[in-house]
């Protein structure tokens, strides 16, 4: 991001109110590689056509904030390498880690992996501090520290309905096994920040959030977010893009000050279950119209959204969730232009 | 309807699986759907009796989730509790005494390792006194051709949850639809909806389980 974008984010997370009204995208390995016409392998595994990806992004729209911005990823495969799961990458399909907790036992068998070393960590974090001075040439900062969330980590290595049920019947081992994730993410975090001094936000992507109930958020989730947001950093910044209701009303508590969540809420009944306490990044659906090819639903909804919000203040207007795959140019060219109107 | 039937019907909706499930915490120690079904059964109980309050039981917990009063979780647990009970039944329906209403094959489409909603719909369409083929996740088309090929009369379901995998969902309903053009495909998953459903090429859409019962329910009394 440009300091100049960066100070405008704080500007909208501090509740001033930003003109032209501010704009911006997660952006990562779903949409840029296709986006730029290469494969999802190519990609990932030649820093220089992940370089230019993400700069050819942010020179075609200066106007737009990317987040996190040069992001240095292998998908969903990121943190739970560091961990031994076996990872799967075909060659222009999204990679995937494959489970390695067969029963909840092994949960005590997992050790803390050290983030300087082990799985694709190394890899992700040298292949950002050697584009850095070229990051820095072309007027952009190296901004967040960026991992997925706790919970989505652990679906990754026991599975998603062996994690929710083992909530229900061996509590005590889902929670040893949070404290070991979020204890590899606060060092995972830390080195991030400690290799780039110029990071002052946290970006922590979490789905499984979406599935819990409000005792299991309570237990599973709220300790262990509010863990690793409570940090003296600017933007601590959380993306949930499924279901989101219950979980809304914590983000205060959970210390997040911006919030990407889904579609299937408005941006006015989230600004009311969070008090209007945590700057929104959202939400027209991403794939049905951002990705879609009627130009007039674009339009209409970025419309709609700016329109139905008595204050435009704490919003950066964007998708819910993420860049999704086959959004061009010309449909976020017609989004911005369409919230600036 | 006998007391015991009532009881396993409550052990289902409150996803009480055995005696020895500490969930819920009200019911622990306490006999769950598993001895519960070996007692009625043992008692003379009709299977088929057994089987409607599950199915009920399954669709009290499908409204709860509807409106938000229990999350997936408990639904998760509510179909291990089913999956107990009919694992007592399986000896009526392979006899006949109990109909199972179709063939119903599910998996989570390739590239997606996903598997909440998958589970949910394929646990709650086996409560519902459907013959269930689970094939996981990462599913390749290939592999559901192949299992169509085995039950030729199936439904097919397809899951997702990843935005990114609805390339890969519109590509297995492609290649399924080419060789199998009659055949019924339901597809869900958090980044779906009936439009993008239609786009590729599925006959229905299901937001959450009950409602893939309901359009299995639907197409049923249909054919």
């Amino acid at each position: 991001m440009t300091d100049q974008q960066w100070e405008v984010l704080k500007k909208v997370v501090g509740g001033e109110a930003v003109k032209p009204l501010p704009v911006g995208f997660i952006v990562d390995c779903p949409w840029l590689p296709n986006w730029y016409g290469v494969t999802i392998l190519d990609y990932f595994s030649n820093d220089g056509v992940w370089f230019d990806a993400n700069l050819k992004a942010i020179s075609d729209f200066p106007d737009v904030m990317f987040l996190p911005g040069f992001w240095s990823e292998f998908g969903m495969c990121t943190e739970p390498s560091a961990f031994g799961a076996r990872c799967t990458f075909p060659s222009d399909e999204f990679p995937f880690a494959h489970k390695i907790i067969a029963s909840v036992d092994d949960i005590d068998l997992l050790t803390i992996p050290d983030p300087r070393t082990d799985g694709l960590l190394p890899f992700m974090l040298n292949r950002l501090r050697l584009a850095q001075p070229r990051i820095e040439e072309a007027g952009h900062t190296i901004r967040f520290a960026v991992a997925r969330g706790p919970l989505n980590i652990a679906s990754y290595l026991m599975g998603s309905t062996e994690l929710l049920t083992a909530m229900m019947m061996q509590p005590e081992k889902v929670q040893r096994l949070l404290t070991t994730i979020t204890s590899f993410l606060k060092g995972w975090l830390g080195l991030q920040r400690e290799t780039f001094p110029s990071i002052d936000g946290i970006f922590l992507l979490d789905d499984i959030i979406g599935f819990l109930g409000k005792e299991e958020f309570r237990s599973f989730g709220l300790p262990f977010f509010k863990e690793l947001f409570t940090t003296d950093v600017s933007i601590r910044f959380l993306h949930n893009d499924a279901p989101c209701r219950v979980s809304a009303p914590f983000l205060p508590e959970m210390n997040v000050n911006l919030f990407n969540m889904g579609f299937d809420i408005t941006l006015a009944e989230l600004k009311e279950l969070t008090g209007d306490r945590v700057a929104l990044l959202g939400n027209i659906p991403p794939r049905d119209v951002l990705a879609g090819i009627d130009k007039t639903k674009i339009v209409d909804a970025a419309g709609k959204m700016v329109n139905s919000l008595q204050n435009t203040t704490k919003v950066v207007f964007s998708c819910g969730g993420g860049m999704p795959p086959g959004v061009r140019s010309e449909n976020i060219r017609l989004f911005i232009d369409a919230v600036r109107k | 309807m006998n007391e015991l039937v009532e009881t396993i019907g409550r052990c289902v909706e409150r996803g009480k699986i055995n005696k020895a499930s500490p969930f819920p915490g009200d019911m622990k120690g306490l006999d769950g759907a598993d001895e519960l079904t070996h007692q009625a059964l043992e008692a003379g109980t009709d299977a088929e009796a057994i089987l409607q309050a599950c199915i009920a039981a399954m669709v009290r917990i499908g409204e709860k989730f509807g409106r938000n009063e229990v999350f997936v979780p408990e639904m998760l647990m509510a179909a291990k509790a089913m999956k107990a009970v009919t694992e007592h039944l399986k000896p009526f329906f392979q006899s006949g005494s109990v109909q199972a209403k179709g063939t119903f094959i599910i998996g989570t489409v390739a590239g997606d390792l996903h598997d909440i909603g998958k589970n949910l719909v394929s646990m709650f369409v086996e409560g519902n006194g459907w013959n269930v083929v689970d094939l996981g996740v990462d599913v390749k088309p290939e592999k559901f051709i192949d299992a169509i090929r085995k039950q030729p009369k199936c439904v097919v379901g397809l899951s997702a949850l990843l935005t990114t995998t609805i390339v890969s969902m519109s590509k297995t309903v492609q290649e399924i639809r080419a060789l199998f053009p009659s055949i019924n495909i339901v597809v869900g998953g958090a980044p779906l909806t009936m439009e993008i459903a239609k786009e590729m090429g599925a006959n229905g859409y299901a937001r959450d389980p009950q409602g893939a019962v309901r359009w299995l329910a639907a197409i049923r009394e249909a054919s």
